[in-house]
């Protein structure tokens, strides 16, 4: 089992297609949308939590670039600039998933990337504005 | 209580390189093992550090004088206003001041590390003009090369300690505490526990006008207790006691410091403050003030307070101390609540290394108060009289 965090992202063309219905019924996957912004005249945007076998993901998000709608993994719309990060935690209590936390020995904030919804609550608490969110 | 040693002893040692020096985190374990009085013989310094927001801070500049002169009686660094009621060239750029064109994303503290990191800064200014100072305005670009001095002079610094801050109501509020959301769903807290600076001599020993400090990469100075100093200790009667904010006024050569020690923030919808490195370094003169740096975070205690409620008394929701704090869940009301820095804790922990790094080398000398701050102190709300 594979356990994957996706972003879908549609264009006015294939922003009708029913492509949840389809990954679910045609691939056998476990689906949990996370968030979903979508305006029929501009396209849309679909984050996803996918489970299921390693082939059947292979093939549902093969699927799925076929009909046009751009794939992106989950950590690569959350960007944290290291460099800019002080360690200050302010991010911290305020994530819900528990994505952040701060290592208990050196005391530097650690990003758990599986566990984030993409709410974008970091981006606002980060006072060094260290936390973008491109979705 | 004996004398064990003096400043004078403690820094001919560390010109000889025969100094110990160890943090104020190192020193909880030594303690454990050696105990109080053998680890006075053995250690001559503990040095403390924070890293943390301290909104009451701020710049001395001096530009120069152009030609012809000016009198400037308003000046803007980068659209930020900097405060020009003083001699003809001097300002004071607080670091809270906002920029007049972009807001929150830009103000003092951003021109004050910009101006560490050697950026040109934007610099214009006007003037009614007089006999003596023709000019009436100028519009240039300044480094902190090309000004005579740039001094970080900040009143209100390194609070020896302070709230947690929650939320009670049903909205998300956005506070200098950070973000709290609604119904307790998350808690903050800013300070170092065990390393910081006042929580480690407590009485104001060693802390006094005139220390000599670590202060934004720096060495710089405490030159006056910090405004708001109110060095009370509150007991309660299970024995817990809780030091409600010494303070410090500190002063350094912003020339020499460095944008690693010293950082702009913005907090959503409140607004821009400075981060600033301070370390201490507290020399061990005797075995009453090796116990004074045994303090660890389990012993630190503080209150939580609801920031929610829009007056100056907030209401107390109880008390928890820093070990607590640092497991990242606290339970208020019954309700299990995540919470969170805001002063980093590995930056504290850099500049306690840092210092202790510089005096082993011999390029840090130990300067005690040549006064003590007072006594007491009182803590007065502003009366609106009519």
């Amino acid at each position: 089992m594979l356990n994957k965090k996706v972003i879908f992202t549609f264009s006015p063309q294939n922003v009708e297609r029913p492509v949840t219905y389809q990954l679910i019924k045609d691939y056998n996957l476990w689906i949990n949308i996370l968030q979903a912004k979508f305006e029929p005249s501009l396209g849309g945007k679909l984050v996803l939590e996918l489970k299921g076998e390693d082939k059947q993901i292979k093939e549902g998000l093969n699927f799925v670039r076929q009909i046009g709608v751009k794939i992106e993994l989950l950590e690569q719309e959350v960007i944290w600039d290291e460099e800019k990060c002080i360690d200050c935690g302010a991010c911290i209590s305020i994530c819900q998933t528990g994505v952040l936390s701060l290592d208990k020995e050196t005391f530097k904030l650690k990003f758990d990337y599986e566990k984030c919804i993409v709410c974008g609550n970091c981006v606002e608490a980060c006072p060094l504005q260290a936390i973008k969110v491109t979705f | 209580m004996t004398i064990k040693r003096t400043y004078e002893e403690i820094n001919a040692k560390i010109k000889n390189g025969k100094a110990v020096i160890v943090t104020a985190e190192e020193i909880i374990p030594i303690l454990e093992k050696e105990g109080i009085e053998k680890a006075t013989e053995r250690i001559d310094v503990v040095t403390t550090g924070t890293f943390g927001p301290m909104c009451s801070s701020g710049a001395i500049l001096n530009f120069g004088h152009s030609d012809p002169p000016i009198r400037m009686q308003k000046v803007w660094l980068n659209d930020v206003e900097a405060y020009a009621g003083l001699g003809a060239v001097d300002v004071y750029l607080g670091a809270t001041q906002l920029s007049e064109r972009q807001g929150m994303e830009y103000g003092g503290a951003h021109v004050i590390e910009d101006l560490i990191s050697g950026k040109k800064i934007k610099l214009k200014a006007i003037s009614q003009g007089t006999d003596c100072y023709p000019r009436r305005e100028i519009g240039t670009y300044i480094t902190k090369e090309s000004i005579n001095q740039a001094i970080l002079f900040n009143p209100r610094n390194g609070y020896q300690n302070y709230n947690v801050a929650v939320n009670t109501s049903k909205n998300k509020i956005y506070t200098y505490m950070g973000i709290l959301l609604p119904d307790l769903g998350n808690a903050s807290y800013s300070t170092s526990g065990q390393l910081s600076p006042l929580l480690n001599d407590p009485k104001f020993t060693t802390i006094g006008i005139g220390t000599r400090i670590f202060l934004g990469g720096a060495q710089g100075y405490i030159v006056w207790e910090g405004t708001q100093f109110y060095p009370q200790v509150i007991k309660d009667k299970s024995g817990k006691s809780i030091h409600k904010g010494g303070t410090l006024a500190v002063i350094g050569d912003l020339k020499e410091m460095s944008t690693d020690y010293i950082r702009a923030v913005t907090f959503k919808r409140y607004g821009v403050t400075l981060v600033v490195g301070i370390g201490i370094p507290i020399p061990i003169l005797n075995s009453e003030i090796m116990k004074s740096v045994s303090v660890k975070d389990e012993d630190i205690w503080t209150e939580i307070i609801d920031y929610s409620f829009p007056h100056l008394k907030r209401p107390s929701l109880g008390k928890v101390n820093y070990k607590q704090l640092r497991e990242g869940n606290i339970t208020i009301q019954g309700k299990d609540v995540p919470v969170s820095p805001l002063s980093s804790y590995a930056k504290a922990r850099e500049i306690a290394q840092k210092l202790k790094e510089e005096i082993i080398k011999g390029k840090f000398l130990l300067q005690g108060p040549i006064q003590k701050f007072p006594q007491k102190s009182k803590f007065k709300p502003l009366l609106e009289i009519h």
